[in-house]
Parts: C-alpha cells; structure tokens; sequence
C-alpha cells in the first residue's frame, strides 16, 4: 500500500523545505546577483566586456597561477601533516589529541596575527634566533601564507582522518603485521582506504577555501601577485563603474572553479584506480 | 596506559599553545618593543586606547550578534531537516548534499557580493540583518551537516521508548529528545558561531562600512602590531570561551 | 489484578514496502505468557511492533481486552514494551528510567520514586536507584528496562527477545524473573524469542510464527511432539519425519531407542558427541533416521543397529494444506 509511504515521503518534503529553501534562495540569489553585475555595469547594457578585461589582463592570470599555487601546496602539505599527526596519535590519550586539535575554533586571522608577531622579519622567532635564515612572512613565494593555513588547517583534517580511524583501524593493522604485512603495504592497503574518503572530502573544502579566501594572504602575503579575492576586491577600488563587474566576474569565476575543481576530486575520488 | 607515556609529548603540545598566546598578550601591552630585545622596553596600555578609540568596540558587538542571530537561526531550520537527512529518509540524498556542500565550496567574497546587488536594491545593504542573511548562507549548511549526525537509529531507539510509556509528543521532544540530542545541537551552535564569527569576505562585502571584527583588525596587522594584538586577543575570546566549555561538557570529539 | 485478552485479528502489515505479516490471527488469553517463537524474518518483531503501534497496520484489527486499539496512538495504548537492547535514557538515573510512565502520568515525585524503588526491589536492583545507566551490566540494564515496563502498570506487556544480548548464566537468572513477576501479576505477557527451548520455559503456550502467519499456537508440549506440519516439526527439534503412505509419521530423536538385534536395521552414519547426549544418523533402508542416544550406549560409525520407533511416540502429522505429507526431513 503507498497511501502511508507517500504520505510520509510529503512529511519529510515539508521537513527539508525551510532549511533548503532559504539556502536556494541564499545562494542562488548570491549567484544570479554576481552573474548579474558581471554582464551588467552599474546603469549601463548587458556586455562581455569585464569578461574581456578579465581575461585579457595579465595581473588576473598572475594571481590565478599564484593562488592555485598556494593553495595546492597548503592543502597537501596539511593532509600529510595531518595523516602523519594522526597516525601519530592514534594511540595516544585524549589529552594529546585534544591539544592537536585546538587551532581548529581559532579564527584563521588571529593565526595570521600571531605568525607576523613571531615570524615576520624582527619578529620573536627572530630575535630569539638571532636571524632567520628565511624569509617567512610577506615573501614573495607565499611561505607565510602556507604555515599559516597548514597550521589551521591540518589539525581539521586530523580530526577527520581521527574519526574515520576509529577504533578498528588499529586492530586490522595488528592483524595485517601478524600476517607478514610491511608497515609500508599495511599504510596502502589497510591505512589509506580507511581515511581516503575523509581526507579527500575534507582536502576539498581546505583547498576550496585556501582559493576563495584573502584575509590570510593579506595579513602574511607578499603585496604582489595577489590573490583572486584579493585581485577582486581591487578592482572594486578602482573604475567605480566597471570594477564592480570585473570584481564579479573574477569572483564568479573563482566560484565556478571551486565546484569545478571539487567536482573533479570526488570522481578522481571514487575511481578505483586513483590514490 | 598510554596516557602516561603521552605526559612529555602533551606538554611539548601545551607549551607550543600557550607561548604563542602568551606573546601575544606581551605584544598587546608592550607599548615600546623594539628589536632586537627579548622583553618589550615600555609597557603600557596604548594599545587597547587605539583599539577602543576607533569602532573595535561597536565592532565587536556587531560581530557577536550576528553571530549568535546566525547561529540560531540556522538551527531552527537546520533542525527538521537535520532529522530527515539523519535518519536517512530520503531515497535520493545526492542533490540535497550538494545544495548543502556548494555555499562551503564557493569563495565566502563572492557569496557576499552576489547578495548585496540585492541588499542594495532591498536598500538593506550594510544592516545587521543583511549581515545574518549573508552569513547564514554558509553557517546554514556546517549547522545541518553537524546536527543530523545527532539522528538514527540510537536516538529513534529512545523516542519509541518514550511512546510505549505514555509520553505525549510534546512531553517526548522536552523530556528525551532534547537532552538526548543535547551534545550534538551544542557541537552544531559552536560551530555556526564560530564559522560567522570568524567570517571576513561576506563580512567585508556585506557589511558596506559596518565595522565586523575581523574587518577592523586586519589593516593593523603589520602596520600596528600592539594595536593588532590587542584586536587579536578580543578576536580569541570567543574561540577560548567555547574551548572552555567544550572541555568541560568533556566534548571534546575524540 | 485482572489481565486483558489480546486479540489479532487478520492483520496485515507491510513494513517497508514489503509484506511481512499476512492476515495474521492471534488471540492471547487474558493472564496468561505466551512466547512468540520463529525463525529470524518470520516477523515476530514487526507483529510486536504492530501491537505497540510503533508500526502501521494495512488491514485487520487488534483488541484488548474486548476494545479495539489499533488506532490510538502508541502512548495511548497502555502496552509496555522491552525491546532487545535495554535503551534506558542516558541522560536520567536508574529510578528516574523506570518512573518515566509515572512522570508521564502525572504522579509526583516523591511517589514516583517510592514505586521506582519498589519495582526495582521486585527485580532484585534495590538500592541501585541512584546509579547512572552507564555502570550497569548488560543484565542489570535489561532488568532496569523490565522495571520500567512494570511500572508503567500495563495491560498488556511485550517483550522482544529480551535475553538475546545476555550470556547463558544471566539469561537463566532474568527467566527466572520474568516467569516470577509474570506470575504475580497475571499480566498478559508476550515474549518473543528464537529458541524453542526457551520458549519451553518462559511459556504457557508456545505460538510459532512461519513467513507472517501462527502456525501453530499451543501448550509447549504439543508443539515438540505432536506437531501440525513438517515445517513446525522440524523448528522443534522433530528430526524424524517418515512417510507412510499418503501419511507422515513423526517421532523426536530422543524417543528413538537402538537395540542390537530386531526393529529397524540400518548402519550408523554420523555418531557425534554433543555433551550430554550423542547425536546419531542412521541410514536405513535409504532413509535417514536420527536419535539422541546418552553417550554410554552410544553405538559408533559403521555398526549395524536395529531403530525401534516406540508407537506411544510417534506421531501422524495432520495431512491437508499444513500437513505436506510426502515430506520428509534430511539431516
């Protein structure tokens, strides 16, 4: 009989509908909103011209290059770190992984004040160390800008992977050395497919957000290239009229690249034959 | 156990906290601290007069009460669709995750910019309530996605309970669900406040000259560092209260 | 206290989309313990749950004590349950668990109280009520749940394979209580298990539910030995299912006797040592004959014995739709 299943198939259409109707509105809105300026200066006719400008600029394409750069070296950098971490502390009580885990309510700003504080040029680090041998904070290469984000970010993977671990893992990975299994196969075969899912998912998001975001990189970044955010919210500073629409095609953009590029991960994800 | 062997590397852990902090709070009253001294020449409290003269104070309320509005109201809607996504009722989740995950993908700049061409239209742009809105864009979908890991088959296991005593629905939500799902609605508010309070692209987007917390300290960070650390430890204080009491709920999640 | 009959009548129920119960009818008498037995997927859950309310029934009725409930509310019905797992609410303490129907009720606290601490006297936990959940055993938090249930003062009280989780020692100890507290009260108990053995125990009647229907609902007895059909009988334990005819003759391995010369002859098969009895497979005259025989007289793979099948044991099965007469079981 579907009387009662249909029925309880439109309760729970009911039940979802505030939450995913003020997110569609929300975001949609948000996204229609940025296509919108993009195609239509400020009272002016629809046109591809920010578009062009876009592409044509060579500052735009520094920034993507740049952006993409620091983002992929922070996030793999922090999922090692935080595979490492966790296999680490697997074994360890809830003292340790709670003290691991404490950057993660931290604001990624405040990380930022405390990484020019120490390591910036006269910083403590420093003075302490009588010299840095690197430049760690507004150099060119985005140094700063990688500590930081690992540092804040890799603690929220360790959660992740902690949690995919479990308590199973480490009983399969006994029984595997029992068998003869090397550390080395135990990591690939045992280990990796168990956290996989996790760290990828959890890799995205970092990453998604290492691209989007620019208070990090201009706390701690060198002033130039910027990053894509960074490189919009410039343009809104300059032409007052056809800012607006590059900024949005920059940001728009940005966005369509961040879904784009996660989208790819998770099929890369679920092939068998990857990682 | 292994909590013994664990003491040194804890606090090798615990130092590599609460040094930083600790500079951090040094830097914030060290009104003279010029290289290459270890220890700052002049204390004093010109940090905080600057930070206070400007609009770090209204700053700071204006963050908390979007944030804690956020937060909030993101577990309101969040709750019911917490429970379908949690007991897994729906034959087809593909697409509601994906709703859920984009706003986390997408640069919160650009999400801040698309809704304040409608802000401007609305002639909201810059009001608090514009605020929550943009902010509920992101803390909406982390408040749902912590919150139905609350639902399934332990907590359905305890409201059938509850049915075959006796108890109405309405005694059922107050006296078992609630504090059943206690631990979990909790874990889901720190995290909406946290990802608001924390925000600064829709902050800045939004905000249209309303001063937010994270908007105001960034600019001091390297042009006045005591003025930024200062920022910087109201910034923590949230971040600490919530460690606080997380830590004493004994939530910690692992 | 004066109990209430259950009756089913013709319920169908079809959790999930598929069918699980079929026209099932069932009447319990009012006072008496019944255990519900069957295989796993008979549905013996879904019928208690279809009784509680905490699952929709498609067609039929169900009365207790003459008033049709099936369609009040689960918190109406006045029927405690207690499932498989103890499912105490980890946020209150052990008597605050079993006063939940009372709070409910509206009693007071002090009162409530006193009945919790009573109850839990009655099922041997006195003086734990303070305790949280968390410390107890498994059989001790099973115990708490049947507190609970009694102090909801039912009419009718379900019980879904509440000794699964339990190891044999606690489970002996928890039958016990159950039986006891059962008789006491005269409540109209159903206990769900998937052993027939147990059933023995825990019931006056045994009803044996096969694919969604009551097969077979009688005192224990005639369900090990004077079974309805080859299905029940080999459920219980009838291992020897011989055809006669248009006929099948039953007869339980335990009442089999060997004997060196006359009855049967056959050669022993298998003769494998189970404890406290031998479990013998004889092959006579191409059909497979079992015996439970007490080790001492046990004979040995390969030797000639001669089966007698006392006639006081053996039983016709009932030919017609339930008797499936040509039938005959395999070890």
């Amino acid at each position: 009989m579907t009387g009662a299943r249909w029925r309880s198939g439109a309760r729970d259409a009911a039940l979802l509908t505030p939450a995913l109707a003020v997110l569609a509105l929300l975001f949609g809105g948000a996204i229609v909103g940025v296509t919108r300026v993009s195609l239509i200066p400020l009272g002016q006719n629809a046109s591809l011209d920010a578009w062009r400008d876009l592409f044509g600029d060579p500052l735009f394409g520094d920034a993507v290059v740049f952006t993409l750069r620091t983002a992929l070296i922070s996030t793999t950098l922090a999922a090692l770190v935080a595979l490492g971490l966790a296999l680490a502390a697997q074994r360890r009580g809830t003292l340790v992984r709670s003290l691991l885990a404490l950057p993660v309510p931290v604001p990624h700003l405040l990380v930022a004040t405390v990484a020019v504080v120490w390591l910036a040029p006269g910083g403590l680090a420093d003075r302490i160390l009588g010299g840095l041998p690197v430049t760690l904070v507004r150099d060119s290469g985005g140094l700063g800008i990688v500590l930081v984000y690992v540092y804040k970010e890799a603690p929220f993977l360790l959660l992740l992977v902690l949690a995919a671990l479990g308590r199973g893992h480490q009983e399969s990975d006994e029984a595997a050395a029992a068998l003869g299994v090397t550390p080395l196969q135990r990591l690939r075969w045992v280990t990796w497919p168990t956290v996989r899912s996790p760290l990828v998912v959890g890799s995205i998001v970092v990453f998604a957000f290492a691209l989007g975001a620019f208070e990090v990189p201009l706390a701690v970044g060198p002033s130039y290239p910027p990053t894509i955010a960074e490189y919009a919210r410039q343009a809104t500073q300059g032409d007052l009229i056809s800012g607006q629409s590059t900024a949005a095609a920059t940001l728009l953009l940005s966005a369509a690249g961040s879904i784009a590029l996660a989208a790819l991960a998770v099929r890369a994800a679920r092939d068998p034959q990857g990682g | 156990m292994a909590e013994r062997l664990s003491r040194p590397a804890a606090g090798v852990l615990a130092a590599l906290v609460a040094v930083p902090l600790l500079a951090l709070v040094v830097r914030a009253f060290a009104d003279e601290w010029r290289a290459p001294a270890l220890v700052p020449q002049q204390f004093g409290l010109r940090g905080v007069e600057v930070a206070f003269s400007g609009s770090s104070g209204e700053a700071f309320g204006n963050s908390l009460v979007v944030a804690l509005a956020a937060a909030a109201l993101a577990l309101l809607l969040a709750w019911p669709a917490a429970r379908v996504l949690g007991e897994r009722r729906l034959r087809h989740p593909a697409p509601v995750f994906l709703l859920l995950a984009m706003p986390l993908l997408v640069p919160s700049y650009a999400v801040g910019t698309g809704l304040t061409e409608w802000f401007i239209r609305l002639d909201l742009d810059g009001t608090l309530p514009a605020l929550v809105a943009g902010h509920l864009t992101f803390v909406l979908p982390y408040v749902i996605l912590v919150l139905l890991s609350g639902f399934g088959p332990r907590l359905t296991a305890l409201e059938e309970v509850a049915q075959v005593n006796g108890l109405s629905p309405l005694r059922r939500m107050l006296w078992v669900t609630l504090p059943a799902a206690a631990p979990t609605v909790g874990a889901a508010a720190l995290i909406g406040f946290l990802v608001s309070w924390s925000d600064y692209g829709t902050s800045l987007a939004v905000g249209g000259g309303r001063p937010m917390l994270p908007v105001v300290l960034l600019p001091f960070v390297g042009a006045d560092p005591q003025v930024a650390a200062t920022l910087a430890l109201l910034f923590l204080a949230p971040a600490v209260a919530v460690l606080a009491l997380a830590v004493r709920a004994g939530r910690m999640p692992l | 206290m004066n109990g209430y009959e259950l009756d089913c009548r013709d319920l169908s129920v079809s959790p999930g989309g598929s069918p699980v119960l079929r026209e099932l009818s069932l009447t319990i008498s009012a006072g008496s313990r019944t255990a519900l037995v069957g295989p796993s997927g008979a549905g013996k859950t879904t019928l208690l749950r279809a009784i509680s309310g905490l699952a929709p029934i498609e067609t039929g009725a169900i009365l207790l004590g003459g008033e049709p409930i099936h369609h009040r509310a689960v918190h109406r019905r006045a029927i405690a349950v207690v499932f498989q797992e103890p499912r105490l609410l980890p946020h209150l303490d052990v008597q605050d668990n079993v006063a939940l129907a009372l709070r409910a009720a509206g009693v007071g606290r002090s009162e409530r109280r006193r009945l919790a601490g009573a109850q839990l006297e009655e099922v041997g936990l006195g003086g734990r009520a303070k305790q949280r959940v968390q410390g107890l055993s498994g059989g001790e938090q099973q115990r708490v749940a049947l507190a609970r249930a009694l102090c909801a003062d039912p009419r009718l009280l379900l019980l879904d394979e509440p000794l699964a989780a339990l190891d044999p020692n606690r489970r002996a100890a928890l039958r016990r209580v159950i039986v006891e507290l059962q008789q006491r009260r005269r409540l109209t108990t159903v206990i769900v298990t998937h052993d027939h053995s147990e059933a023995a125990e825990l019931g006056q009647q045994i009803a044996l539910m096969l694919e969604g229907r009551i097969v077979q609902h009688d005192e224990p007895r005639a369900l090990f030995e004077r079974p309805v059909s080859a299905a029940v009988a080999r459920f219980f334990g009838v291992a020897n299912l011989i055809p006669e005819g248009s006929d099948t003759l039953a007869i339980r391995p335990e009442h089999v006797r060997l004997s060196r010369d006359g009855g049967l002859r056959g050669t022993v098969v298998e003769a494998v040592y189970a404890g406290d009895h031998v479990r013998v497979a004889i092959d006579s005259d191409g059909r497979r004959l079992h015996a439970h025989v007490a080790p001492p007289d046990a004979p040995r793979a390969g030797e000639q014995v001669g089966v007698i099948l006392p006639d006081e044991h053996l039983w016709r099965l009932p030919s017609g739709p339930s008797g499936e007469a040509a039938e005959v079981a395999d070890g």
